[in-house]
């Protein structure tokens, strides 16, 4: 190796030297302190001169013809994978740069095709490891990172979205590491969000297990931060028009309702908040179904009264304000359903 | 012309009631020079003996609320746009000013204005534009929408472009975040009716914003289908079924076709539909032949003719939009890239802030030339009809030579009172007309 690094280094090379490099860490066991730090610095190293061939340098731009061989020779050694079950034995940078190299090509496009796309779609191993990286702290926002670079290929997001490591997710929004949490509550509402039409059909298929088996767990959590940001996207599916079905579906369970109605009481002004936005959708439904319908009217006048002193110093918010007075009026109107 | 004689008669004896209930919340403002050039252009006879010569025309600042106007960005037919400053946290945008009684005179004008402000106040997204305040002015009749600023419109940019059209590469970028707002709006059970180049804006750093919701419907949320039966857009990009006079159709698939004819438009400088007037144009609509210029490539052909399906149910949805391989496709790049031009009566393509000269006099004034005019004091006197607010004269030794000094001609000085150093003293009676 010449004394001033390799600087010509061809992808070739490059990608050998890091598969070889991580190989090796990888066989190491925790006594062999010594040759790991030399492995992981090579690793390291390499990463770095992939990243800056990806991205270009202050004295050199990409060049799309390296770019292309390079990242045929990462597909070809397989070594998006082999980086991700690997991810935890990188030092810190060395992590930093493999987000950065996998979004990278991730992007890339030849005409219509994503490479990476369909390289990853016939390796879905890699997306289960990124999703089990919410367990280990040392890789949890990194793994975040290229989970949510995923989601933004709708293959990709229909993998994660109807595998069962979706599920995962429910507990990993809710464990202690508050930013760990927040990373995965950001993937999660990605998930939920992004590819609208994709969304809408699997909250449609999967309504019972979503709704009533998970998410119910997160609208009683303990956590406020859970309970809030859940909430509060939950209110946002509900009222999104690619979401109708699943709406009409969830205002139609006197459970959701009873529910709601107890938030409106919760100790918090801000859950409470959220919870009006979620309950007002069960209230302006122009067609209850009789459960939903008799809970309102066994309730009207405490509703009633309730409602007119519900955050009256929200007095700049008109749009609450309109919301809230036409809530009143249409509880107060409300009439027990004609038997025929 | 007609609108603007009118305005000078109604000038002052018309105070129609102009209540916005929405509005309700707007403190009282202070405004501060804020005067219409046409609102005082009472007949006045000047004796050339009066008459100053200015070299440059002066900017005169001008403060609505805590907003600093700039110059015009673009005149509507609700009234002009100006850009602006927020002097509280310096953030560029721009100010919609709506004239009530304009308003009064566009058929649905102040239905429009009242809808689109409450449905811009719930809209978050990047490629929806973004409502950031509005403030009314009673004594005036005069609405103030402030909103994101945007240094250009696609409509003027194409106008600007030699063949009228955009390169493919470019065109695709700006369709791309058109769909991406369209989308955003349809999942909010919002309806533009009113997608072309001219409502779709450019932010400096080429973020799209799909702009004026005047003619938008909001759907009832739990309305099962997306059935319409009104629309106000412009001719050339309605649907069929539009243009046939259908009693009812469906609200998502307008969009998709406007956007369809906004991106036929975009890559080819060329309309499908052109008539000589509007029933000619909505005949040849209603017939629905349209040919795709040869340019266009065999994607792209088939992107827009999907959109443009004759029947509304054959029409593409967004997410066939999204999954169509013209809209994945990497474009390449070529250098013939379209420019926003400079604004009219401006030769400045970077359209750098036009808040600029007034900030100074704002700040400055016209300190500098205070000495040179002392002499003119006598005859600015005749010329001022405004009083002079005390605090006005204070900090300068010869009020009325400030006047005088500072006024580009006589007849401009007797329009606009000349604030002077104590701003804020000033803003809040000095400029109401008596």
């Amino acid at each position: 190796m010449p004394l001033f690094g390799g600087k010509h280094k061809t992808p070739q090379e490059l990608v050998r030297n890091l598969k070889e490099a991580l190989t090796y860490l990888a066989s190491l066991n925790d006594r062999e302190e010594k040759k790991a730090a030399k492995a992981s610095d090579d690793v390291s190293k390499t990463l770095l001169a992939i990243k800056n061939m990806l991205y270009g340098s202050v004295d050199q731009d990409p060049q799309t013809e390296v770019n292309t061989q390079l990242a045929q020779e990462m597909y070809s050694s397989e070594m998006l994978l082999l980086l991700t079950e690997n991810l935890p034995k990188i030092d810190f940078e060395g992590k930093k740069d493999v987000s950065q190299i996998f979004s990278n090509l991730l992007r890339r496009k030849i005409g219509t095709r994503m490479p990476t796309v369909d390289h990853i779609c016939q390796r879905p191993r890699i997306l289960k490891i990124l999703m089990d990286g919410y367990k280990n702290q040392e890789v949890a926002l990194n793994c975040g990172q290229m989970l949510r670079e995923c989601c933004r290929h709708e293959d990709l997001a229909r993998r994660l979205l109807y595998s069962e490591d979706f599920y995962k997710l429910f507990k990993y929004v809710e464990v202690s590491t508050f930013d760990i949490a927040s990373d995965a509550f950001s993937t999660f509402k990605d998930l939920l969000t992004r590819h609208k039409i994709l969304c809408a059909e699997f909250l449609e298929a999967n309504y019972d297990k979503v709704f009533i088996d998970h998410y119910h767990e997160l609208l009683i959590s303990d956590n406020y931060v859970t309970q809030r940001q859940a909430l509060k996207l939950l209110g946002e599916l509900l009222l999104d028009r690619h979401n109708f079905t699943t709406m009409t579906r969830y205002i139609s369970n006197p459970d959701n309702l009873k529910l709601m109605m107890n938030m409106l009481r919760s100790k918090s002004r801000n859950i409470q908040f959220e919870a009006f936005h979620v309950f007002k959708v069960f209230v302006a439904n122009p067609n209850k179904p009789k459960p939903i319908l008799e809970i309102l009217l066994r309730n009207k006048e405490r509703l009633v009264d309730f409602l007119s002193k519900f955050h009256n110093d929200r007095s700049e918010d008109e749009q609450f304000n309109d919301e809230k007075a036409y809530l009143i009026k249409q509880i107060k109107e409300l009439k027990p359903q004609e038997e025929h | 012309m007609a609108e603007v004689m009118q305005d000078e008669v109604y000038l002052n004896y018309e105070r129609p009631e102009f209540e916005h209930p929405s509005l309700d919340d707007i403190d009282p403002l202070d405004y501060m020079n804020d005067f219409d050039d046409d609102n005082f252009a009472f007949i006045t006879k000047i004796e050339s003996d009066q008459i100053i010569y200015q070299p440059q025309k002066l900017k005169r600042a001008k403060l609505i609320g805590k907003y600093l106007l700039g110059d015009v960005l673009g005149e509507g037919s609700y009234g002009k746009v100006k850009e602006c400053l927020d002097s509280t946290n310096l953030c560029r945008r721009a100010v919609k000013i709506l004239k009530n009684k304009k308003l009064k005179r566009i058929p649905n004008g102040e239905a429009n204005v009242k809808r689109e402000i409450s449905l811009l106040k719930r809209l978050h997204h990047k490629n929806v534009i973004q409502l950031h305040d509005v403030l009314y002015n009673e004594e005036k009749q005069k609405m103030y929408m402030v909103m994101e600023y945007c240094m250009g419109g696609l409509q003027e940019m194409l106008e600007s472009a030699p063949e009228k059209k955009f390169p493919i590469w470019q065109s695709h970028n700006y369709f791309c975040q058109l769909i991406d707002g369209l989308e955003y709006l349809h999942s909010q059970c919002i309806i533009h009716k009113d997608i072309k180049p001219g409502n779709l804006l450019l932010t400096n750093c080429q973020t799209l914003k799909i702009t004026d919701l005047g003619v938008a419907e909001a759907l009832d949320p739990f309305a099962e289908s997306d059935v319409c039966r009104t629309s106000q857009g412009s001719p050339a990009f309605q649907p069929p079924e539009i243009a046939n006079g259908d009693d009812t159709f469906l609200g998502f698939k307008v969009d998709i076709w406007s956007s369809g004819v906004t991106l036929f438009n975009l890559c080819s400088g060329k309309y499908p539909f052109e008539g000589d007037n509007i029933y000619k144009l909505f005949e040849n609509i209603g017939k629905g032949e349209y040919s795709i210029p040869e340019e266009m490539d065999s994607l792209l052909s088939d992107l827009i003719t999907g959109m443009m399906q004759y029947k509304a149910e054959q029409r593409f949805t967004i997410s066939q939009i999204r999954n169509h391989d013209w809209f994945r496709k990497k474009h390449p790049l070529t250098l013939d890239y379209v420019h926003p031009p400079p604004l009219p009566g401006s030769e400045d393509c970077t359209r750098t802030m036009t808040v600029l000269p007034y900030l100074d006099d704002l700040h400055r004034g016209e300190e500098d030339d205070l000495g040179d005019y002392d002499d003119e004091a006598v005859l600015s006197e005749s010329l001022v009809p405004h009083e002079v607010h005390p605090e006005v004269v204070e900090c300068t030794p010869a009020p009325c030579t400030a006047e005088t000094a500072s006024a580009p001609s006589p007849t401009h000085s007797q329009t606009k009172p000349k604030k002077k150093g104590n701003v804020k003293k000033f803003q809040f009676n000095a400029c109401k007309p008596s």
